[in-house]
């Protein structure tokens, strides 16, 4: 075991004590909270959501503001362009694009709509529109749709320009003029998509934070009290959720009519049961921890050991709960939507948008993908955030 | 003519994570005689059931046993193929854990996990399996085996899960039973009684004993001898009296002096060892006690001592002992009531 | 076994009681009347309409002839077609249903499940991190998105598949992918963490310390208790399945009890709207109970009491 040496007098002295280390305190102490954000920031998919999550508030709030169109303006001239502009170049230098509906545009070279142009001639029988444009001869022929309607990719029209067949696009260019390109009514799906921002995350958000306090108040109480209360109020609660919380939310829709704070009340006041049954089961841990004993011994209310000291211990389970509840409302929301239980127009949400898009699918599907793409930032986002909360939030990780 | 059963010889084990590699056993060596009952002692961290995972190659990743040969009846284990400890595992080395409601199965009953071993080590049918688990469970003292066999874990109360458990254990005859802790989650009637079946079941049945626990007072009535493991080491090895009464090892004397005893017939204080294990991904250089011990000098600080046998079966691994090292005043606190 | 069994009845028919209870309530709130919304009808005429239907009667015997007719399953007629009856619509329209149910049931966990222990055992490897990665998207897409997406990519640009109705097996493909999506991802989560969970356990060290082999210790001992959370999550999700059927079937133009479901909602067709609702409740009910009475023979700490 030993290492050949050797062993000089010096070396059986004995050491000071006050040479080695004792039980030093390492490091500062931390509350639960901030050792709870060291860990969440460590977690990088977590603060990636939280940061999507602020971008995308301040977007819902700021856009709209500074945006051009609002989210209802209508210019039924520039309906359905979508957000990738194939262009054609004329001698002049100058570009047109062509529209799925045969519709000719003035483009610049960086993408801005100039302008509708006007058709000259139409001829229904032949199938073919004229347009003259700067002095040029456009010809469209769209007798190819129907003949190849139903083969994907093949080509619906051929275009003449001046004499000459210009089928294949020159450029392809982003449109600058409408972000995400518009809708079957010519309103700015961009501008609509973060409007849409604000309904769906503010339905989302306040709908989670009525079943906050509902589901607390219930499930607080019922655990808190215990015995035969908490065993009636829990079968309530076993008997609602044994069905899909749809439902109910679909029938309170139809009586209160469609609209913002109707949807709101309507998720509020039947997801809290998921709430309640969390907030129960904590209680009822917690409930049994000596402090809480050492409370009542002191006179504490019931009401007070509730607030004060019940509640603030849950929070962890709590906050990750909400942080869950978010996707969940937003999913649900955009399927009311989708069954024609959403917003009103022109106001717009998600899944409002998504539902209008379903119509030109084949066609048009950026203005699908749009809503789309943004219902899925957002659950995801919350999603990563709330599996980094559960997991800095866990007393059991603390290091 | 004694025979030793199990050899272990410079084992290393160490866990390769993410953070570095924990070197939770650094060279440990020791043997056991057939029909004999060691205890190893030691705390949270000392390397003891890391030392007895590696025995029976148990350890999943990160562990892996960097050196050493475990010679059992003879063969080495680490050498053996995967197939062959399973062979070995159950079979001839059985082992007993810690918290038995959480180390039994909750979905199957007491009865199936007691066959499953018995029908794959030893390829007999239900029924036979069947007849041997309930006189398993007779043999380690529950009563209504030929009920209780069909009982779930959680319909058994704690002691009766750990004689379940012993049961499992013992029921393809292994030469050697390794107890990791078998009575630390017990309250401490129950503790006794499971000693006492141990100490019994040695006898009847003649298996030998590997007992590991952070408890003294367990080792001292079921152990013929003890070893005491600290940071990955091997303090000190020797009989029981010798460690209980002539502790070589400041270690030792400040586990001794830090419990309470009935066996010395005088009051004493009792004395917590100051400080803290090491860290086992930096190991001290030299003695890993000496940031604790009372008596440390320079020498301890930068090499491992050997280990000096003061007597036939008792050593230590101290400076203290070497031959040119001062002689030292030993505070034990213990004095043995003479008859 | 058996108390357990009779008290799940129980509870089953009070939820079922509640549940209709509620419906039945709720319809009568809405303002003005079934007929009321239409087109301007003459008062002559929506008072006969009530007559025929009962709804000039009190309002605790209209209660009390409902839920006469839940019990028999006699749902009444529909207000908004003329001649057909709830009963009718439910019939033609559940066989499609359940079939687009049953498959995407079956993918879920023909393919969930094992992906989830793959996902677990290999944990940290492709294997891990492909499953984790699809099934963390999956439960980020909406139905209604994957329905359009595969219509769009399959149908339109490739035509490879077809998009609408459910003749042939191909028609199947799109819907079951849209229904299944969501809860096939989350099943594969929560398989993954509960074997994952599992494999941490004390018993799973007895077992390898008995000399078992690998794949029993993994397929007796470990499995049987990770699967025990995701069976009980299989009721729910069979029932949350069903609401999200209406999506599918309107998407892909299936003639399922879904497609009435969502027309009754923007007719106002109260009949077809509680029949179907209560319908939905009910198979949502039995799914629970089922899955109930499964997980009671899986997991013997629950067989005893309650």
């Amino acid at each position: 075991m030993t290492d050949q040496f050797k062993i000089t007098p010096d070396l059986w002295e004995p050491i000071v004590i006050e040479d080695r280390e004792k039980d030093k305190i390492v490091r500062k102490s931390l509350t639960y909270w901030q050792d709870a954000w060291r860990r969440l920031k460590k977690n990088y998919l977590s603060m990636l959501g939280l940061g999507v999550i602020i971008l995308l508030a301040f977007a819902a709030i700021a856009g709209p503001m500074l945006s051009p169109y609002s989210y209802s303006d209508q210019d039924l001239n520039m309906s359905n362009m979508p957000p990738r502009l194939e262009l054609h170049r004329l001698e002049d230098g100058t570009f047109v694009h062509v529209h799925k509906e045969y519709r000719l545009y003035e483009v610049s070279e960086s993408g801005e709509l100039l302008g509708r142009i006007q058709h000259t001639k139409e001829d229904m029988i032949n199938k073919t529109r004229e347009f003259e444009f700067n002095g040029n001869e456009i010809v469209i022929d769209y007798k190819l749709a129907a003949i190849n309607k139903d083969v994907p990719n093949a080509p619906k029209f051929t275009l003449t320009i001046n004499g000459q067949p210009n089928d294949t696009a020159d450029k392809t260019v982003w449109n600058k003029t409408y972000f995400f390109g518009t809708d079957t009514l010519g309103r700015d799906i961009f501008v609509r998509s973060l409007y849409g921002a604000r309904i769906s995350l503010l339905i989302a958000l306040v709908a989670t934070l009525v079943q906050f306090f509902i589901g607390v108040i219930y499930g607080g109480v019922s655990g808190y009290i215990g015995g035969r209360v908490d065993n009636f109020m829990m079968r309530v609660v076993d008997i609602i959720d044994t069905i899909p919380l749809m439902l109910y939310v679909i029938l309170l829709m139809v009586v209160l009519g469609a609209g913002l704070l109707t949807i709101i009340i309507a998720l509020g006041s039947v997801y809290w049961v998921r709430m309640a049954r969390l907030v129960r089961g904590q209680v009822l841990s917690i409930k049994e921890n000596e402090f809480i004993l050492a409370a009542r011994t002191l006179g504490a209310s019931p009401w007070r050991i509730m607030v004060r000291h019940l509640i603030p211990n849950s929070m962890g389970a709590i906050i990750v709960s909400l942080a869950m509840m978010v996707p969940s409302a937003i999913f649900t929301e955009s399927f009311l939507s989708f069954i024609g239980l959403g917003v009103s127009a022109p106001q717009a949400s998600w899944g409002t948008l998504a539902s209008d898009a379903m119509g030109g699918l084949r066609t048009y599907a950026y203005q699908l993908f749009v809503p789309s793409f943004f219902i899925s930032m957002t659950v995801l986002s919350f999603n990563f955030l709330g599996d980094g909360l559960r997991d800095a939030l866990d007393p059991r990780l603390r290091k | 003519m004694t025979e030793k059963i199990l050899e272990v010889k410079n084992m290393k084990t160490s866990f390769y994570t993410h953070v570095g590699e924990v070197q939770a056993v650094r060279g440990v060596s020791f043997h056991l005689d057939k029909g004999e009952a060691l205890g190893i002692v030691g705390e949270s961290g000392s390397g003891k059931s890391v030392t007895s995972m590696s025995v029976m190659r148990l350890l999943q990743y990160p562990g892996t046993i960097k050196e050493g040969e475990v010679l059992f009846n003879g063969e080495d284990l680490v050498k053996k193929s995967k197939a062959e400890m399973m062979s070995v595992r159950g079979n001839q080395i059985a082992m007993i854990f810690q918290d038995p409601m959480t180390s039994l199965n909750p979905v199957y009953t007491i009865g199936n996990q007691i066959m499953e071993a018995v029908i794959r080590h030893q390829k007999v049918s239900k029924a036979e399996a069947r007849e041997r688990a309930i006189d398993m469970l007779k043999l380690v003292g529950i009563p209504s085996p030929e009920t209780r066999v069909d009982n779930y874990p959680h319909e058994f109360s704690g002691g009766m899960r750990q004689r379940a458990m012993i049961a499992i254990a013992l029921s393809c005859q292994p030469d050697l039973l390794i107890a990791d802790e078998p009575t630390t989650a017990l309250d401490v009637t129950i503790q006794a009684q499971i000693l006492e079946l141990l100490k019994d079941l040695k006898t009847k049945v003649n298996t030998s004993i590997i007992l590991i626990t952070h408890d003294l007072g367990v080792v001292a009535d079921v152990c013929s001898r003890i070893i005491v493991m600290y940071g990955g080491l091997i303090m000190e090895e020797g009989r029981s009296e010798d460690i209980f009464y002539e502790p070589l090892h400041p270690y030792t004397m400040g586990l001794l002096k830090s419990i309470p005893r009935l066996d010395l017939g005088h009051k004493q204080r009792l004395v917590p060892i100051p400080g803290s294990p090491p860290d086992l991904i930096k190991p001290p250089k030299g003695c890993p006690f000496a940031a604790r011990c009372p008596y440390a000098m320079k020498v301890c600080l930068d090499h491992q001592p050997d280990y000096y046998e003061r007597k036939p079966g008792h050593k230590a691994a101290c400076w203290l002992y070497h031959q040119d090292a001062p002689t030292v005043e030993f505070d034990t606190g213990v004095r043995r009531m003479k008859e | 076994m058996g108390k357990y069994i009779i008290r799940r009845l129980i509870s089953m028919i009070i939820t079922l009681v509640f549940v209709a209870s509620i419906t039945f309530f709720l319809m009568h709130a809405v303002p003005g009347g079934p007929f009321q919304s239409e087109k301007a009808l003459p008062e002559a005429v929506i008072q006969a309409l009530n007559e025929k239907y009962h709804l000039d009667d009190p309002l605790w015997k209209q209660y009390l002839d409902y839920m006469k007719g839940v019990f028999t399953f006699q749902l009444g007629p529909s207000f908004k077609r003329v001649g057909t009856t709830v009963n009718d619509l439910i019939v033609a329209g559940f066989p499609y249903s359940a079939k687009l149910g049953f498959f995407a049931t079956l993918a879920i966990v023909a393919l969930g499940i094992p992906a989830g222990i793959i996902s677990a055992l290999k944990s940290n490897k492709w294997e891990d991190y492909l499953v984790t990665i699809l099934a963390t998207l999956g439960v980020a897409v909406p139905s209604f998105v994957l329905g359009a997406l595969f219509i769009y990519v399959f149908s339109s640009k490739l035509g490879w598949l077809p998009a609408f109705g459910l003749t042939s097996w191909k028609h199947y493909i799109g819907p079951v992918i849209a229904l299944s999506g969501f809860s096939l991802a989350f099943v594969a989560r929560l398989t993954r963490s509960s074997v994952l969970e599992v494999m941490q356990q004390d018993y799973i060290r007895t077992a390898r310390a008995k000399g078992l082999p690998e794949i029993v210790v993994i397929v007796k001992h470990a499995l049987k208790n990770a699967l025990i959370p995701v069976v009980t999550y299989l009721g729910p999700m069979i029932a949350a399945m069903m609401t999200g059927s209406f999506i599918v079937e309107k998407i892909f133009a299936i003639p399922g009890m879904g497609k009435y479901f969502v027309e009754s909602v923007s007719s106002r067709d109260y009949t077809v709207l509680m029949g179907t609702t209560i319908f939905y409740a009910a198979f949502s009910i039995t799914m629970i109970f089922v899955v109930d009475i499964a997980y009671g023979f899986i997991d013997p700490r629950i067989k005893l009491g309650d």
